[in-house]
This record gives structure tokens, sequence and C-alpha cells, in this order.
């Protein structure tokens, strides 16, 4: 028994320090971060290798974690062998090598993901995809590589759903994050606004204003069925689903001016939360549940409030201009994105949940609907810098901006989907 | 034993802690450590389980139709002269004096007429964002509709519907085309 503590106590002490200390990932928030200078090899093998090294190679470098270095450096060849004595010199962090064999209507991919630091294999593995799964293929690689280096989950399968208008008439389109393989999800009303993702991605919550009257919708993509939850003759907008994905958020003016509410899907009820006489919106809830971040004007402009579920001791947060609105609280929880009108023009901004730090992230044209992914390291939204409403991603801190929806359609209110989706 | 103990604690405390590590597999992965240079060949055995990816695909969704109401026939002199829009400022909903007559007409209109029913929507421009300006637009329509109410219209006959900035009646981006977006608009319909 005592002799059991004793070792229990040795093994403590030396291995305890190590577990504090000794850091697992790059931690990519320090001030000081800078992208890794990565060697990313094409894979080796048929036309479609090629294929999927443009995914893989566009999704690392768009994270803003890996830095693809000039082809030119590569003194290794493609081969999986690896010396980090070749790359010290370069500077070169990062070494992805692998291969591609396709038979009939597989795909099989090997990669290799090596430390030049640490001179060592950080991953290898094998992947099996039909064919035309081959995009998801290489971004399921994509996904690994970012964890294994970041810790975090990458994304890179994830969808964006948002509004498309064509002839008056709008449609709810899924593309993947990027703008490829978009879809209509066939619903299609002359009015449709304010998207949100179940947790889950099975789901996807919006407000249609059909024969006069604003309803919120429930489009399951399970059942294939599209159901009315809340419809009457007010003004019912909806808004976050909550973590437990049962109940969510929604603003309706049903009891004379628009006030937020909680509705209970299981107990199909709705709670009030709010009783201001002006007007209370766009509701958006904290990742862990506890806090909500929304529009009120009861102060005389429209600003960005936070507050507990109870609903009391609302705290200003947006302090920029005179009309602040369309706040989207970011699943890290640490930071809260909202545009405020800057000179006529709305401007997105991104602050922390006290209203801390306010930095602005666009200055072209109008943009609007910021939407995290589910990372929190970017950001869609709305943009019409080019003439006409289209929905661009960024970085969360603003760099690397660009349209992702189809030319020449109107496209706005960009909601990201949660990781899984359908 | 206890020696044997304490040598196999030195040993893992010391391959734990001996590399400032910055990078290092998630949990599951059993990689190897240490190799400066991997011949080619050796891997086969150690890449373990292949990973097989699949996609569900996009399930098209029917959408449920509601229909209009109908609007009832009006005449000319109703639709220009009676039931006028009136007009809001920039981020407000107050009604205006130059107003208040408007809908002293539409309030005499709507007692001379029990049979018809009023739907009063309320619009934005399109400078705001979108979705505060379909509470904007419920608050054009609920403050035309509680004047109308105290004009003597039955509350019972009349309703709101806001469409913020997403039907405008004017389309250039101009202040003039602004200010006759930002209006009240007076819909009638057949029935009680």
């Amino acid at each position: 028994m005592k002799r059991g503590f004793v070792i229990l106590t040795v093994l403590f002490l030396f291995l305890f320090p190590q577990v504090s200390s000794g850091r697992m990932y790059i931690d990519i928030t320090s001030p000081g971060f800078r992208a890794i200078p990565t060697a990313i090899y094409d894979l080796l093998g048929p036309e479609e290798a090629e294929e999927i090294s443009a995914i893989l190679r566009d999704d690392l470098e768009f994270s803003g974690v890996f830095y693809p270095v000039d082809r030119d450096a590569y003194i290794e060849t493609p081969l999986p062998v690896f010396n980090p004595q070749n790359w010290t010199p370069l500077g070169v962090e990062l070494v992805l090598k692998g291969s591609a064999t396709v038979d009939a209507d597989r795909i099989e991919v090997i990669v290799y993901l090596y430390d030049v630091v640490e001179a060592r294999k950080i991953l290898q593995r094998r992947y099996s995809a039909h064919k035309r799964h081959l995009i998801p293929l290489a971004h399921s690689i994509a996904d690994d590589i970012y964890k294994t280096v970041t810790g975090e989950e990458g994304g890179f399968r994830t969808k964006i759903a948002f509004i498309g208008e064509k002839k008056g008439k709008r449609t709810i389109y899924l593309m993947d994050w990027n703008g490829r393989r978009l879809k209509s999800t066939g619903i299609t009303a002359e009015l449709l606004v304010s998207l949100h993702w179940s947790r889950d991605g099975k789901k996807l919550l919006y407000s249609s204003a059909r024969g006069k009257q604003w309803g919120i919708y429930l489009a399951d993509f399970q059942k294939r069925k599209e159901l009315i939850i809340i419809r009457s003759t007010a003004t019912n907008i909806a808004g976050d689903f909550f973590p437990d994905g049962e109940r969510f958020l929604f603003s309706s003016s049903k009891a004379g001016t628009p006030d937020l509410y909680i509705y209970n899907m299981k107990k199909k009820k709705a709670e009030r939360i709010t009783w201001k006489r002006g007007i209370e919106i766009s509701p958006t809830v904290s990742p862990d549940g506890r806090f909500i971040a929304f529009v009120s004007d009861h102060g005389g402009t429209p600003q960005i409030y936070v507050m507990g579920l109870d609903g009391k001791r609302p705290r200003r947060i947006s302090f920029n201009s005179r009309y602040c609105t369309s706040p989207a609280w970011s699943p890290r929880g640490d930071r809260i994105a909202y545009t405020c009108m800057i000179g006529g023009k709305h401007q997105i901004f991104i602050v922390g949940t006290d209203g801390s730090d306010s930095v602005q992230l666009t200055d072209r044209g109008n943009n609007e609907d910021p939407s995290f992914s589910p990372n929190g390291r970017f950001i869609t939204f709305t943009s019409d810098r080019d003439g006409y409403k289209r929905v661009y991603i960024m970085r969360a801190n603003g760099e690397v901006q660009r349209p992702v929806s189809p030319k020449n359609m109107r496209a706005f209110g960009p909601e990201w989907s949660p990781n899984k989706v359908f | 034993m206890i020696r044997k103990l304490l040598l196999l604690c030195l040993i893992l405390a010391f391959t734990f802690s001996c590399a400032q590590r910055k990078v290092s597999s998630p949990a599951g992965g059993a990689l190897e450590e240490g190799a400066s240079a991997v011949a080619p060949g050796k891997e086969e055995k150690e890449i373990g389980a292949t990973k097989e990816i699949g996609e569900e695909e996009v399930a098209r969704i029917e959408t449920a139709e509601i229909e209009e109401p109908k609007s009832a026939v009006l005449t000319e002199k109703e639709r220009e002269e009676i039931l006028k829009d009136i007009h809001f400022d920039f981020d407000k909903y107050n009604i205006k004096d130059e107003d208040k007559p408007t809908l002293r007409r539409v309030a005499d209109w709507m007692l001379q007429n029990p049979n018809v029913r009023l739907i009063i929507e309320g619009h934005c421009d399109e400078r705001g964002t979108n979705e505060y300006n379909l509470g904007l637009g419920d608050r054009r329509a609920t403050s035309t509709k509680d004047y109308l109410v105290s004009l003597g219209v039955p509350e019972s006959r009349l309703q709101t519907v806001s469409y913020g900035e997403e039907r405008p009646l004017c389309t250039e981006h101009n202040e003039d085309c602004w200010a006759k977006n930002r209006r009240a608009h007076f819909v009638v319909i057949e029935g009680e």
C-alpha cells in the first residue's frame, strides 16, 4: 500500500510538470503567430491526385495557419522520404507528401506530414472514397492536417447556407464554404430571411412572409420536410438555436413591439424574455447557452447589447456609430461580430463580449450579416462592394476577403454550418 | 521490484519531457517518434486503418404554399386620394403631422366601408440592415394602426405586416427614392 503510494508520487513528480509546461499544439491565437512555412507537395498519381492537391493547398492556405512555400524550394523527391536537414536551412517547418491511386471508381490516398523542427513524422493516414466524393475526400485530409497541427477542427467540410434571388423569388441554397458545389434546397418563397442552422446540422430555421404573415419555419433535411413552427400576424423572426438543440431564440411583435422570446420545440411553448417598448431583434446565443447578444433601440438608436437568459441588466457593447446591428457570437465564445454604419455604409466589426477591443474588419461597400465558421476562425458575410449583394468569406481578423457565391446572382444572409451537416 | 518501477518511471518521464514539443499527434494516432529519415516501403504496416470518406446528398425540400389574401377592387379615387402612403424619417416610426390628414381620411373611409379589412404594410429604405428593418417596418405599421384605432377604427379590422426593406417602391440609390420607400402602405381585403 505504502509502496504503491511512493510509486504514484514519483510518477506524478516526473510526469506532471511535463503535462503543464509541454504545449501540445501550435498556438495559432498567440499574437506573434505567423503562418507556418509548409512544403505542400502535389500528391503523386493520376489527374485526380492533382485535383485533390489543389483543394488541399487552397484549404490550408486560406486557413492562415499554413504558408505554402514556393515549389522551386522543394529539394526532396515527392516520395515519402524525409530528412529535416534538407529543410532547416530553407526555413520550412512542415512537409506534406503523399500519393493517390485510382482503381475503377475508387480513389485511395496516403498522406504523410513531417515536422522539420521536431524531426519526425506527425501524421500518416490512408483514405478511401468513391470518385464522386473527391472533394470531401480532399477536405477531410485538410481537416486532419489542420487538427494535427492546431488541435482544432478545420471545418473544411462545412457548408454555407444563403438566400439567392432570381426573378423576385428567393431560394435557400447550400454550397461548400469555398463556394463550390452550389445546390438548391428547393425552399423557395417571395420572402425568406434569417437562416439559422441547428447544432447538429440536420435542420435549418428561417423566417418567411407568406400570405402577408411572418412565420418561422424549420427545414428538416432528413425528413425532407418544411415545418411551420410559428405563424401569426406579428413579425416573427428566427434567431439562434441553443446548444441543447431543443430551444431557439426569436423576435416577435405579438405583444405590441418586437421583443425576444425563447421557443421550446419539445414543449411547443414560447417564453418572453424582454419587455421593452422599442425594437428588440436579432438575438444570438453564446456557445455555453448562458448569454444573449441582440439589437435594441431603447437607447434611441439601434445598438448591440449582451444579457443573461433572464433578460435582466442588458449591457451595451457597441460604441462605434449611431446604427449598429446584426450581432453574431463566435463559437469560441470570446468575440462578437456585428455591423455598424460608418459614413453611410455598413461595416463589420469584431469586439470582446464586454465591448472591449473593437476592430473594424471591412471597408469597401456595404458589409452585413456576419456569421462565424464553427471553429470561429472565419466569417461569412454579405457585401455589395462589386455592385450587387454577394456572399463573401474572410478570416476572423479580416484577412483574405473573397466572394464565394455565384457571379451575377443576388445573394445574401449567409449562415455557416456546424462541422457536420445532414 | 520498486527499483525497476522507479527506473521505468524515469525512462517514461524522459521520453515525455525531453522534447520541447510544439506539435503532437491527435489522440489515437500511434505515430513513431524521432525518425530523422523515413524510408519508403516501410510505411505500409504502420499506416493502420483506412479512413473511408463519404457524403450525404442534399435533400430537396418542398415549400409549404400559403395563399395571399385577395385584395379588394378599389376605385381610382380610393387608391389615389384616400388610401395614400404615409412617410417616415430615417430610423423613425413616429407619425408626422403632415400625414395626419391622410390618416383621418383613411379612418373615415374605413368607418364608411364596414365590410372591409385593412392590412397596413410597414416599409423601410435600403440603408439599414435587413433584419433590423423588419423590426422598424413593424413599428411603422403598428404606429399607423394605433393612430387609426385612436380615430375610432376597430382594431379587429386592422392587420399589420412588416416588409422591412424587402419590397422597395423605388429602386434608385438616392434620398428621393429612399424617402418614398420609408412608408406605410394600405391594402384593402374583402370581408370581415
